[in-house]
């Protein structure tokens, strides 16, 4: 039997206003396991995009665990990590590709420096490698590599898109988080990014957490799904399964809008 | 507790028992308060300690962190030297070294062999310091991660957490657009393998002089309310990538009009007749070499 890569128990995250709270996911539960992608699929405001960010630590959650095999053997929660620990989590183990690209780089730095910092965090110190290693990742995510020493702040919404990517697979993370990585982009160029992943998944064979509204996207991707309605998971199961045989109404609504 | 005319009293009543309460212009509270931060700066190298710059009769910017922590220290039997890029004879060294002496009795030197006390502004002298010496460096902006982020509650995080990939990417930056590190003065540097420390704006020829010195090194920012320290015997490293290594500036075939000196850091100035003059930028080693006396200058 395989270990799973991370176990999440009982995320939950309450936004509390004056007077009222805000439940966006609550108990939510799962495993991924190493080289799988596991998607995320819900209506907005399902408390999809709340899972990834608990789990990249840019949101505190209100209660849960999740234990990364790599952390501490697996035996400590993520969510109680000090600041440096969060750090080494965010920049060694994990990675996230945001849905907008201005979120996940540095637009006043070069394409190259993007990607490299995450390998200066890792205290690569000769610039040769860094270039070396930096333009690997670019040629891999299909960006020009004339381009690396360009500011992203330039480049079209596609080529942000897979820059971000590259940055995200350099330092080769443990686990790479995906949120809504196409939706900014026009059809043609979601296509494209798309197979990008895929082909970088079967490739590589990351694990990734995927979170979209689009079954499309989940289908392509994910290898087991997660439907998530009203900050709870309501169908777990193989992509397959879930969109050939909906068990919940939900889901069903949901397949049946898409095949319509 | 006692009563602020209860203090006048006892100092009419028991006055040579006070005499010295402002000796050297500060305060006593305020002398002690920027000694306790200078312990603290001492005891974490390179960790620049908040404190409470008080006013000073000169403008913010003009050298106050430095004066405050010069007058902090200085003993009526000290022998104090101001250097203001490498000269003693500007007017802003001239006058702050006469406050220095005005203010405490020590007497004032040109010479750094002299010195028990240097104020620097962005120079470390030639000749090398001793263990009996301290060198206090002026510093506009102490923060080495000003330029790279915005935020000082972030800097601070991120000097906490010894985080300074956003330094070495901004490194990493310069040598792709410029093909070589170009930072010229205040270039950064590694104190005690923990903490990056802006080593105030001396030219990369002092900056390996900071590195396993005999001397103490003091920092002081006045507006920016900061005070940091490298102790004698202290690693310091400037940040560098292992195929661009830090580099000195060079002076090939360049000598001192004044004295010949071809081992010091030079200054040159454009002439009326199109050519270029250069001298000592530290005019105490200059009038040492011209005068045939032996400096140690190797650091």
């Amino acid at each position: 039997m395989v270990e799973p890569l991370l176990r999440v128990r009982d995320l939950t995250k309450i936004y509390s206003g004056k007077g009222h709270h805000i439940v966006a996911c609550e108990d939510v539960s799962f495993d991924v396991y190493p080289g799988e992608v596991l998607g995320i699929v819900g209506e907005s405001g399902s408390g999809k995009s709340t899972v990834l960010q608990c789990l990249f630590q840019d949101v505190v959650p209100t209660s849960g665990a999740a234990y990364l095999t790599s952390f501490h053997e697996g035996e400590r929660n993520m969510f109680e990590a000090d600041r440096r620990e969060r750090r080494e989590l965010r920049t060694h183990r994990m990675s996230m590709v945001y849905q907008n690209p201005r979120q996940g780089l540095n637009l006043m730095v070069t394409a190259g420096g993007n990607v490299a910092e995450r390998l200066l965090a890792a205290d690569w110190r000769r610039v040769s490698d860094i270039r070396a290693k930096a333009s690997d990742y670019l040629v891999r995510t299909e960006v020009p590599i004339e381009r690396m020493d360009d500011f992203p702040a330039f480049f079209s919404g596609g080529m942000q898109q897979r820059v971000q990517i590259a940055k995200a697979l350099a330092n080769s993370p443990e686990l790479v988080l995906l949120d809504e990585l196409t939706t900014g982009l026009d059809v043609s160029v979601q296509a494209g990014v798309l197979d990008l992943v895929r082909d970088i998944q079967s490739r590589y064979g990351v694990t990734a957490i995927i979170v979209s509204h689009d079954l499309g996207v989940i289908r392509l991707l994910a290898d087991r799904t997660l439907v998530m309605k009203d900050g709870h998971v309501v169908e777990s199961g193989l992509t397959d399964q879930i969109l050939e045989d909906p068990q919940h109404p939900y889901t069903q609504l949901l397949v049946n809008c898409v095949t319509n | 507790m006692v009563s602020a005319t209860g203090v006048r009293a006892l100092i009419d009543e028991r006055g040579a028992e006070f005499e010295g309460y402002t000796f050297g212009f500060l305060d006593d509270m305020a002398k002690r308060e920027i000694r306790r931060t200078i312990l603290k700066a001492v005891a974490i190298p390179g960790h620049q300690v908040p404190f409470g710059s008080r006013e000073m009769p000169i403008a913010r910017g003009w050298g106050t962190g430095g004066l405050q922590i010069t007058l902090a220290c200085v003993g009526a039997d000290d022998t104090i030297k101001v250097i203001d890029q490498g000269d003693d004879a500007s007017v802003n060294a001239v006058n702050l070294r006469r406050l220095i002496a005005k203010t405490t009795g020590a007497r004032e030197t040109l010479t750094t062999g002299e010195a028990t006390l240097i104020q620097s502004r962005h120079r470390i002298p030639e000749e090398r310091m001793t263990a009996a010496q301290i060198l206090i460096l002026q510093v506009p902006i102490p923060e080495p991660l000003r330029h790279v982020e915005r935020s000082v509650a972030s800097a601070r995080a991120m000097h906490a957490e010894a985080d300074y990939a956003r330094m070495w990417l901004a490194l990493y930056e310069d040598v792709v657009r410029n093909g070589e590190v170009t930072a010229g003065a205040g270039y950064p540097v590694m104190v005690n393998g923990r903490f990056v420390m802006a080593p105030s704006p001396i030219p990369r020829w002092d900056i390996p002089k900071l590195n396993q010195a005999d001397t103490l090194f003091l920092f002081g920012a006045g507006r920016e309310k900061r005070i940091y320290a490298v102790p004698p015997f202290t690693n310091v490293q400037p940040l560098e990538f292992d195929d661009y290594p830090f580099e000195i500036e060079a002076f090939p075939n360049m000598s001192c009009r004044r004295c010949g000196a071809t081992d010091s850091y030079l200054v040159t100035s454009p002439q009326a007749d199109g050519g270029t003059l250069s001298v000592c930028s530290d005019t105490s080693y200059c009038d040492d070499v011209l005068a045939g006396r032996k400096v140690e200058n190797q650091w």
